[in-house]
C-alpha cells in the first residue's frame, strides 16, 4: 500500500479517536459534576433559579405533597388490580368491568387534579416569572403526553376506520 | 612510414563506420530523454497531492494544532451534551417523585 496513503488513513483514525476520547471525556465529568443523587429537588433549583428561601418553601410543599400521592398510587393500583381480575373472568367487557374503568377514570382524574394542585402552590412559592414558567412546563410534561396520544388518535393516518 | 600507416588507420575506420550498420531511433526519442532527464533533476515536481498532503500532517507544528483543536472541540461538545442529560435525568428524576407513571 503507498506509504502516505497509510500516513493519511492513520492520521485520520488518530484523530477520530482524540476527538471520540474528548467527547466522552468531557461528557462524562460533566454528568459526574451535575449529579445530586440525594435530591429530588435538585432540578428545581438548577431549572428556576431557586433561592435556599424558595427552596425551603418548595420542600415544605413538597414533602406535604408525597403521602397523599403515595395514597393515591396505592388506590389507583388496587383499582388496577380489580379490573384486571374483572376483564379475566370473560371474554367481553362485563359491566363489571366497565364499572371498575369508570371508577380507575375518576380515581386518576382525581389523581391529576390532586397534583395539578400541588404544581400550581408549588408555582406560587417561586418568583413571579419562574413560577409562571414552572406551572407551564409541568402542565407540558404530565398532560402534554396525553394531548400527543389523542393527537396521534385523531390524525386519520394514526387512526382509521375502514368503511365496509 | 608513419604517414603511411595514419591514412590507414583513417581508411579502415571509415570503413568500419560504414560496415556498421545503425538501428533507427523510436519516435520522439529526443524529447523523451529531455523529459526523463528534466524529472530526474526535480523530485518534488513528480510528487502527487497525497504525498504533498502526508507531508503536510507529519509537520510537528500542524500535528500538534490539529490535536489540540480536536482535542478541545470534544471537551466542548461533550461538557454541552452531558450537561443537557445531567439536566434531563434531574428533570425525569422530579417527574417521577411527583407525577407518577400511571398519570402520564
Amino acid at each position: 500500500m503507498n506509504r502516505s496513503l497509510v500516513i493519511l488513513l492513520g492520521a485520520l483514525a488518530l484523530g477520530a479517536a482524540i476527538f471520540t476520547g474528548s467527547y466522552f471525556a468531557g461528557q462524562r465529568a460533566c454528568v459526574m459534576c451535575q449529579a445530586q443523587p440525594a435530591d429530588d429537588l435538585a432540578w428545581l433549583r438548577e431549572e428556576f433559579h431557586l433561592t435556599d428561601a424558595d427552596m425551603a418553601r418548595v420542600r415544605q410543599l413538597h414533602e406535604g405533597y408525597m403521602p397523599q400521592c403515595a395514597e393515591m398510587c396505592a388506590k389507583i393500583a388496587v383499582k388496577k388490580t380489580e379490573l384486571q381480575t374483572a376483564l379475566d373472568n370473560g371474554t367481553n367487557v362485563t359491566a363489571a368491568a366497565q364499572k371498575k374503568l369508570i371508577e380507575l377514570g375518576e380515581l386518576r382524574a382525581q389523581c391529576q387534579t390532586q397534583m395539578l394542585q400541588h404544581f400550581v402552590e408549588v408555582s406560587q412559592a417561586m418568583p413571579p416569572e419562574q413560577g409562571r414558567r414552572y406551572l407551564a412546563e409541568m402542565q407540558k410534561l404530565t398532560l402534554g403526553f396525553h394531548e400527543e396520544i389523542e393527537q396521534s388518535m385523531s390524525h386519520p393516518a394514526g387512526h382509521e376506520h375502514h368503511q365496509p | 612510414m608513419k604517414e603511411n600507416m595514419n591514412s590507414n588507420d583513417a581508411k579502415l575506420g571509415a570503413l568500419l563506420r560504414e560496415s556498421r550498420e545503425s538501428p533507427s531511433l523510436p519516435p520522439r526519442f529526443q524529447e523523451n530523454v529531455w523529459r526523463r532527464i528534466e524529472d530526474a533533476e526535480s523530485p518534488l515536481k513528480s510528487a502527487s497531492w497525497l504525498d504533498g498532503l502526508a507531508a503536510l500532517i507529519l509537520r510537528p507544528r500542524l500535528a500538534f494544532a490539529t490535536v489540540a483543536v480536536l482535542m478541545l472541540a470534544g471537551v466542548l461538545l461533550g461538557s454541552h451534551d452531558g450537561v443537557q442529560t445531567a439536566r434531563h435525568d434531574a428533570q425525569a428524576r422530579y417527574l417521577a417523585a411527583v407525577a407518577p407513571n400511571s398519570l402520564r
